[in-house]
């Protein structure tokens, strides 16, 4: 499995722990969407807080996706719920290690 | 040595303040409606008005440091009991000493919280309060709102530490003029006897605001992690610091505001 399907099998499934676990140690996840909240972009540096910070907008049920469709060998679309705000975003592997760990991960508006 | 006075000082936060300065030397005069120095009920206004008369009485030479630490939770299912204790019973008691502060050219230290950040207070309350200050009014407009409804009472709680941690920046400046400081904590979930006994799903909600100093324990912040820098803040160490709302979380506010740096 390819780190882009990955990611999507986490998200879809609200997998917070496996969704850090995926990233490197100081794995990175920018996320452009603007979201309609007093945040307008997620900077996450790190696999703990990845695995923290989806921790709780999972279970507030403030971040989801839906749709997903990956469409290349490091791309995935997919409709981003925002606690109710949605976008069509696509999610970017920028960079990843041999062994499929996430060193690099964006999600951008499409 | 100084002499403090603190509200809702006899278990928490409150206790543990009040156990760190007085291992420092200080006096600390409680004011708490169970076991306090004085004891009287902040949430009305004879309870304040008694509290900053015994304070007078008390310290005809001035306060070192007022604390007001006092408030209740939004599950405590008491929605204007959020409002005149939180808010109210910390304004009032906090203006009611300030000459008591200017004589010793003292400090404030207000408990907010960190939820303020999250986005769940209603501003048009925050306004309302900072902006009209009318108890009564506030009170009548609540009547609206379902006690038994957790998140009315959470977004009530937030909005009166929100309007609190304003007042705390609004205030500041002419306070500091006159030669008294004031600053807010902000602390994350925290360990205590409510905490304890709270059922499962409330719990898995509380460990859904990670706190990043605590990763991979499932516990909350510790009484004396506040308290500590209550106490610091209350110290001549902190005399630059003033209109500060110090977040005390162990990092959620980092976590999930992290494009905040102001």
């Amino acid at each position: 499995m390819r780190p882009i399907e990955k990611y999507v099998e986490t998200m879809e499934n609200k997998d917070f722990a496996a969704l850090g676990n995926l990233f490197t140690d100081d794995g990175v996840l920018n996320d452009y969407c603007s979201n309609n909240s007093a945040q307008p972009e997620y900077h996450l540096y790190g696999k703990e807080a990845i695995n923290m910070f989806f921790r709780n907008k999972f279970l507030f049920r403030r971040y989801s996706i839906a749709d997903a469709e990956v469409v290349n060998d490091t791309q995935a679309e997919f409709i981003a719920n925002f606690g109710g705000y949605h976008i069509m975003a696509i999610a970017t592997v920028r960079e990843a290690t041999e062994d499929g760990h996430i060193v690099s991960l964006t999600v951008r508006p499409k | 040595m100084g002499v403090f006075a603190i509200t809702g000082g006899s278990s928490g936060i409150g206790a543990k303040t009040v156990e760190l300065l007085k291992e420092r030397g200080h006096k600390v005069i409680n004011i708490d409606m169970k076991d306090g120095d004085i004891c009287v009920n902040l949430a009305n206004p004879e309870g304040r008005n008694e509290a900053i008369d015994k304070l007078h009485e008390m310290c005809p030479d001035g306060l070192d440091g007022m604390i007001c630490n006092a408030g209740v939770s939004g599950a405590c299912g008491n929605l204007p009991l959020i409002i005149s204790l939180n808010y109210f019973g910390t304004v009032t008691l906090a203006n009611g000493v300030y000459d008591l502060l200017k004589m010793k050219h003292g400090t404030c230290v207000v408990t907010t919280s960190n939820t303020i950040s999250q986005g769940a207070g209603r501003m048009d309350y925050v306004d309302l309060l900072n902006n009209i200050s009318d108890e009564r009014r506030v009170l009548n407009l609540i009547k609206e709102m379902d006690s038994s409804n957790l998140s009315d009472g959470n977004s009530l709680y937030v909005s009166t530490k929100y309007a609190l941690a304003r007042w705390v920046r609004r205030i500041s400046s002419s306070w500091a003029a006159n030669g008294v400081r004031i600053n807010a904590v902000a602390p994350g979930n925290v360990n205590t006897a409510m905490t304890a006994t709270m059922s499962t799903s409330a719990k898995m909600a509380l460990n859904a605001l990670p706190i990043p100093t605590k990763y991979g324990q499932e516990t909350l912040m510790d009484p004396e992690e506040i308290a500590e820098v209550i106490v610091f803040l209350s110290s001549p160490a902190a005399r630059g610091v003033n209109g500060n709302v110090m977040f005390v979380d162990g990092g959620t506010d980092a976590l999930l505001n992290s494009e905040k740096v102001y």
